[in-house]
């Protein structure tokens, strides 16, 4: 009996009636995932301390929603005692010795770990390809990329694996693989979940948010991991919410900007087309959708490439081949530890952004790009914030295309760049932003649709996007039934 | 505008990042580095109100908390994390009388 492809509210009725397990549950997404091995969406699996839990759970009141679920967790996030590799070389024999604030917090509800899923190394990418385990394949089409940074989230979301996954977004690590795999991925307002435990890349901008099937459920995950934290400065002290409550109320009245920069010629015809689809299906529901300009979106990448590759120099200077995770042999002296552990350890597009970031930081150059990149950075949310006096919402492509081949443009050092564009300028100003898929192109491949909303207003973006999944009822199991 | 970065400029970024790099790495490095870096030159170009900066999107006053103790990390597993250590102490080589 397969259980796993039920919606999370109908597995919730029968662990409460007693009709099934929280072991069934488990062993059945082992299962799937043993069958969908070749997708290469885990680094680690938790098998046996999972079965372990589940057995636990049995003599346990099942008293919320996300009690005995499966959970998979991005390997950038530390889990207590459980391998965490960043995808790297340099953390490849790394077992944490604290939990991340989320992983306690889903703990709480107990939900199921069940593994550490591929991400690009140090969540360094737009592909996954810069895992140091090879990258996660798309379930849509096994010859394309699965997208990145979290891309093995989403593949082992759209492959129906398990329901739940957790994500990092810095530049667009949760919504670009969630457009390219056809999943529902949101990345929470900057401050909104805790960064503590997230192995930091650009502190700023990190954030870690929930990876599932539809809207519904995601809001259900996200509102199992908010919350002030005493061990991030920059966690948001907030009214306790339920992310779902707006989910099914009508969308009359509700103002809606399209920049034009969204629907410019970087994006492809098929993808615009099936974003202007969606438009009307909006406007037909008595939403007002206006298109706008916009000043400095341009500049998202610009922009995003001073701010991560300065903030991430710094934060990976940590890994010194002294306190933890891998260290050169045969260090001749304390130099040689940093030196060569940094050239072993660190793969190449985490070298090579290591070292601009150090150019960018350097003497004079902090002000001339840094400081720059600041003052653009206020002048973008300023734009965002001036959006948002009339609007309630702002919409776009996710991604400029669909997913691309596994082979392709694989040496360009800015093609990882380029590929994050329309999401970067929501994390440059701390806004919330989800992707909902929205259709097809002529390869079936999946389509997103990015909502970006105003700071902490996750709900109305579950409402729009809930309405999205509603209307077009697609079906979004690759190759499958739904 | 030359294409590549001069190895001197790439051996100085690498020095910078604590990153040892082989011949092969530095050639590759100067051009790829000189395109990322052009990319963002263009940073300068933009045209925007200096005086105002963002740094984070956190514009909350700086809290403070009472000066507790909390929960700690056991002394021994934090050690034993650590690639090279022995008993109590982490190990690295002789720092004292090495030039650097």
């Amino acid at each position: 009996m397969k259980y796993l492809n039920k919606s999370v509210l109908e597995l919730h009725e029968l662990l409460k009636e007693k009709k099934i397990k929280p072991i069934d549950l488990v062993e059945e997404a082992f299962e799937n995932i043993e069958a969908n091995k070749e997708l290469n969406a885990y680094i680690t699996l938790n098998k046996e301390e999972a079965l372990k839990q589940a057995k636990e759970l049995e003599d346990k009141e099942v008293d919320n929603v996300l009690f005995g679920m499966p959970i998979a967790i991005k390997d950038n996030i530390v889990t207590k005692d459980l391998l965490t590799t960043c995808a790297s070389h340099m953390l490849d024999n790394f077992t944490p010795i604290y939990n991340a604030t989320v992983i306690d917090k889903i703990k709480e509800k107990n939900m199921i770990i069940i593994g550490k899923t591929n991400m690009d190394e140090f969540a360094m990418g737009s592909t996954s390809r810069t895992s140091y385990f090879g990258a996660p394949l798309n379930p849509w089409n096994k010859e394309k990329i699965s997208g990145g940074s979290s891309g093995g989230s989403a593949v082992t979301i759209a492959a129906r694996d398990l329901p739940f996954a957790l994500g990092s977004d810095t530049g667009g690590s949760i919504r670009q693989p969630s457009s390219y795999c056809g999943i529902v991925g949101m990345k929470p307002t900057y401050g909104r979940v805790s960064r503590y435990g997230l192995i930091a890349f650009a502190s700023s901008m990190d954030q870690i948010g929930p990876m599932t099937k539809n809207v519904y459920e995601n809001a259900l995950l996200l509102n199992a991991i908010v919350g002030k934290d005493d061990k991030d400065l920059t966690s948001a002290e907030k009214e306790p919410e339920d992310f779902a409550r707006l989910i099914g109320q009508d969308i009359k009245g509700m103002k809606i900007a399209v920049p034009n920069y969204f629907m410019s010629d970087i994006v492809t015809k098929e993808v615009k087309e099936k974003i202007e689809e969606t438009i009307e299906l909006l406007k037909n529901a008595g939403a007002t959708v206006d298109y706008v300009d916009m000043k400095y979106l341009d500049q998202a990448v610009t922009l995003y490439q001073v701010i991560a590759l300065g903030e991430a120099s710094s934060n990976l200077a940590r890994f010194d081949g002294i306190r933890y995770g891998f260290s050169a042999e045969n260090p001749k002296n304390i130099k040689d530890v940093y030196f060569k552990t940094r050239q072993e350890g660190f793969g190449t597009e985490v070298k090579r952004r290591i070292m601009v970031g150090a150019y960018i930081l350097s003497g004079d150059n902090a002000k001339v790009y840094y400081n720059k990149a600041m003052s653009v950075r206020a002048a973008m949310r300023d734009e965002f914030k001036r959006i948002y006096k009339d609007y309630d919402l702002i919409i776009g492509p996710t991604a400029t295309t669909t997913a691309y081949n596994q082979t392709d443009s694989i040496d360009d050092p800015l093609k990882s760049f380029m590929d994050d564009v329309l999401v970067n300028p929501a994390n440059m100003a701390g806004l919330p932003g989800l992707n909902v898929p929205v259709g097809f192109d002529s390869s079936n491949l999946p389509i997103g649709m990015h909502i970006i909303g105003n700071d902490f207003d996750e709900a109305k973006m579950y409402q729009l996007a809930s309405y999205i999944e509603k209307t077009l009822d697609l079906n979004l199991t690759p190759g499958g039934e739904k | 505008m030359d294409d590549k970065l001069s190895r001197e400029e790439v051996l100085h970024v690498a020095e910078l990042a604590r990153i040892a790099i082989s011949e092969s790495e530095l050639e590759k490095y100067q051009i790829q580095l000189k395109q990322i870096i052009d990319s963002v030159d263009k940073i300068k170009e933009v045209e925007v109100d200096d005086d105002k900066m963002l740094i984070a999107n956190w514009s909350k006053e700086t809290t403070l908390r009472e000066d507790e103790c909390g929960e700690m990390l056991s002394p021994k597993d934090v050690i034993n994390n650590a690639p090279r250590h022995s008993g109590n102490y982490i190990e690295v080589p002789v720092v004292i009388g090495e030039e650097s």
